[in-house]
């Protein structure tokens, strides 16, 4: 048996940086095992009560795309001219942006899903968010599947520097927890958060390049530009496609910003969750 | 672990030092000092807090004690005397507010029976969860899967999801999972109450084989026999203050005195009620319940093994007749479980009063009660449900000059060479 010895005290972790950074490390270690038991036990119980199983994870996309597709056909909303077929345009861009919000909810859904299991037990917290996380990326798997047959039929071009948009991808998934992780545990405690972000979704989604391309100017274009999700989903929808990337700088400039941002708030998240805790029915 | 730091450290695995917790009760204003609390948290500005806020108590206030290995150290306590709290700060869920707690050993709490469950998902892969969860690494749970379904006897039902389970079967389950998590230092808060008789008595035995491998148990729990036959040391809080830490025996008979009746309470084995006005009684009063034994005539006290009296004086208004006495005793601080129930009408004994001061006794051949507080409810009714007067709780105690320690009830017995 080796084990290390823990003290629990009320100074703030802080006080002790090197203890938490290692501590931080050891519960990485240690969650890995824990959160794909729990990627899998959510993941299975979540499609076993239905129909159509797997399924369920593609039909979001789809009915979207589909119901911009059929408006934009018969000119109800005018979207601009992609330099790509619209569906697969649209279909490949509703897949990133879902994968985004996805991560976005990620911390939350994980703190609010486990709260027994928070309340009861101290296991390494960063399962539960690794858990979730690995589920956000086996949802965008499966829709791949979806992206890749629609690409087929619209017999989309492709660049040899396909093989970069994972890298992408992932930077869409890394912002999304950063920002999902900084709020879950004030979201924990208010639920001001979980409602607000119902809200401010859908606009989320109109001032970043889903539906349209890229606007050219006026103030619009500047909001779009400074949507930190405009330069990662453009991005990696470039490598998917042309190959030919836009903005390179912006696509580093907000990775970089979404690690160190993701490092900067599992922090926060470590330092709060016992305060969340506390604040949990026993 | 190396042998050198066993040998430094003693065998104290967990220090419990002078640790507070505060809470405030108003949601609100709970949830404003979470903010503030994290913020200053983050800020580390957050050292200790002596000072209370507006709304917030001691939860938690200033306990301190040591778990050596193989150790079992029972908490006892009234409802919100800060029990469960003071688990979740060992268990490292909440941070004290003073103080400090440390530990070095796995902590496996049974308070979370089957935390992590989904009931959607089959047993068997509940259990991987459930250990997972509890720090199992895959090797581990592999090693301990087959007799986590052995001990939990759910066999039939492992490929079945575990909402079809009864209750008592998850509780099984659960209590199977943290039973075999390879715990230092077992948390178990109240769940020894689950599943049937025959179970309790198996996780009680597998308890105690823990106990002897040297695992070392916390155990929350009213009910004295399990603190007292489980347990070397015992803690007493009440509102959060340490009253009392020691031998469990001594521990247990200041928890039962001073339990729901405060110092205010007689126990002086006599109990004298004021006489009712003549539009509150229905004829019939009980004015006084005395105790007496045959060994020691100035002791209001039953004496276990003794021939002992409870004494009852009425006063009837009128004439009364055919009237049942029923005494129903309880042990103070058990469970609600009722130790002995005596009913006149079923000896085919009913009483008929005159007008004016009677008295009546309920003599106890040998009194079978173990030593220990008890209370009795003593009632006077007719049939079929008339209830002329009731004593709600009369309190008193059984004393012993034999060795009771072992068992639960005095046996009047002889023994006979009979061949």
């Amino acid at each position: 048996m080796n084990y290390s010895q823990k003290i629990y005290h009320s100074r703030s972790q802080l006080t002790e940086p090197n203890k938490l950074l290692q501590s931080m490390f050891n519960d990485l270690l240690a969650a890995r095992q824990l959160a794909w038991k729990l990627m899998v036990r959510d993941i299975n119980a979540k499609y076993r009560q239905t129909l159509l199983g797997y399924f369920w994870a593609l039909i979001p996309p789809v009915v979207v795309a589909y119901g911009l597709v059929i408006a934009a056909q018969a000119r109800v909303v005018n979207l601009g001219v992609t330099d790509l077929p619209y569906p697969a345009y649209v279909m490949l861009s509703m897949v990133l942006w879902q994968t985004f919000l996805e991560a976005f909810n990620a911390p939350l859904a994980a703190i609010s899903e486990s709260k027994t299991m928070l309340a009861k037990v101290n296991f390494p917290r960063e399962a539960i968010i690794l858990a979730k996380v690995g589920e956000v990326f086996f949802n965008f798997l499966i829709k791949l599947i979806l992206v890749i047959f629609i690409f087929a039929v619209y017999d989309m071009p492709v660049s040899p520097m396909v093989f970069l948009a994972p890298l992408g991808v992932v930077q869409i998934v890394l912002l999304g927890t950063f920002l999902g992780l900084f709020i879950a545990p004030i979201g924990g405690i208010y639920q001001d958060f979980s409602r607000a972000i119902v809200i401010f979704t859908t606009p989320w989604l109109l001032i970043t390049p889903v539906l349209y391309p890229m606007p050219k100017a006026g103030i619009f274009a500047t909001i779009v530009k400074f949507n930190p999700v405009t330069s990662l989903l453009v991005t990696t929808r470039e490598l998917a496609t042309t190959g030919l990337v836009s903005n390179w700088s912006g696509f580093v400039i907000v990775s970089v910003i979404s690690i160190i941002g993701l490092l900067l708030a599992w922090v926060f998240f470590r330092l709060a969750i016992p305060y969340v805790i506390e604040r949990m029915p026993s | 672990m190396t042998e050198n730091q066993v040998s430094n450290t003693t065998n104290v695995i967990l220090s419990v030092e002078a640790v507070s917790k505060k809470f405030c009760r108003g949601l609100k204003q709970s949830l404003i000092y979470g903010i503030k609390d994290i913020a200053s948290e983050i800020s580390a500005t957050r050292k200790s807090h002596d000072t209370l806020r507006k709304g917030e108590f001691w939860a938690v206030d200033n306990v301190s004690f040591e778990l050596e290995k193989g150790d079992a150290i029972g908490l006892v306590g009234a409802n919100g005397s800060g029990k469960t709290s003071l688990l979740r700060i060992i268990s490292g869920l909440i941070k004290p507010d003073q103080g400090q707690v440390v530990i070095s050993g796995r902590v496996v709490p049974l308070i979370a029976l089957g935390a992590g469950f989904n009931p959607i998902l089959t047993g068997r892969e509940n259990i991987y969860v459930n250990l997972a969860i509890l720090g199992l690494s895959k090797l581990e749970i592999n090693q301990a899967f087959e007799e986590v379904i052995a001990f939990a006897e759910i066999n039939d039902a492992l490929d079945s999801p575990v909402q079809s389970y009864s209750s008592g079967m998850a509780a099984r389950l659960g209590f199977a999972c943290a039973v075999h998590a390879k715990a230092d230092i077992l948390l178990i808060d109240e769940v020894l109450s689950v599943g049937d008789m025959r179970f309790r008595g198996k996780c009680y035995r597998k308890l105690a084989q823990l106990r002897e491998d040297g695992t070392s148990f916390i155990l929350v729990s009213h009910n004295t026999n399990a603190i007292l036959s489980m347990c070397n040391k015992a803690v007493y809080l009440a509102k959060g203050k340490q009253i009392m830490t020691g031998e469990p025996s001594k521990v247990m008979s200041k928890f039962e005195e001073d339990l729901c009746f405060g110092p205010a309470v007689d126990q002086s084995g006599v109990l004298v009620i004021p006489a009712k006005s003549s539009k509150d009684t229905t004829g019939l009063d009980i004015i006084r319940v005395k105790l007496s034994n045959e060994r020691d005539s100035d002791s209001n006290a039953l004496l276990s093994g003794v021939a002992g009296r409870i004494s009852i004086q009425v006063t009837a208004h009128s004439y009364q007749q055919d009237v049942i006495a029923s005494a129903l005793i309880k042990e103070l601080s058990g469970e609600s479980e009722t130790v002995l129930h005596l009913s006149s009408d079923k000896d085919n004994k009913f009483f008929s009063f005159n007008s004016g001061v009677s008295e009546f006794a309920i003599s106890l051949a040998k009194c079978g009660l173990k030593p220990g507080l008890y209370t009795a409810k003593i009632y006077l009714h007719k049939k079929p449900f008339f209830m002329l007067d009731a004593i709600e709780s009369f309190v008193f105690r059984v004393t012993a000059d034999i060795d009771m320690n072992q068992c639960l009830f005095y046996q009047p017995v002889d023994w006979l060479q009979t061949a």
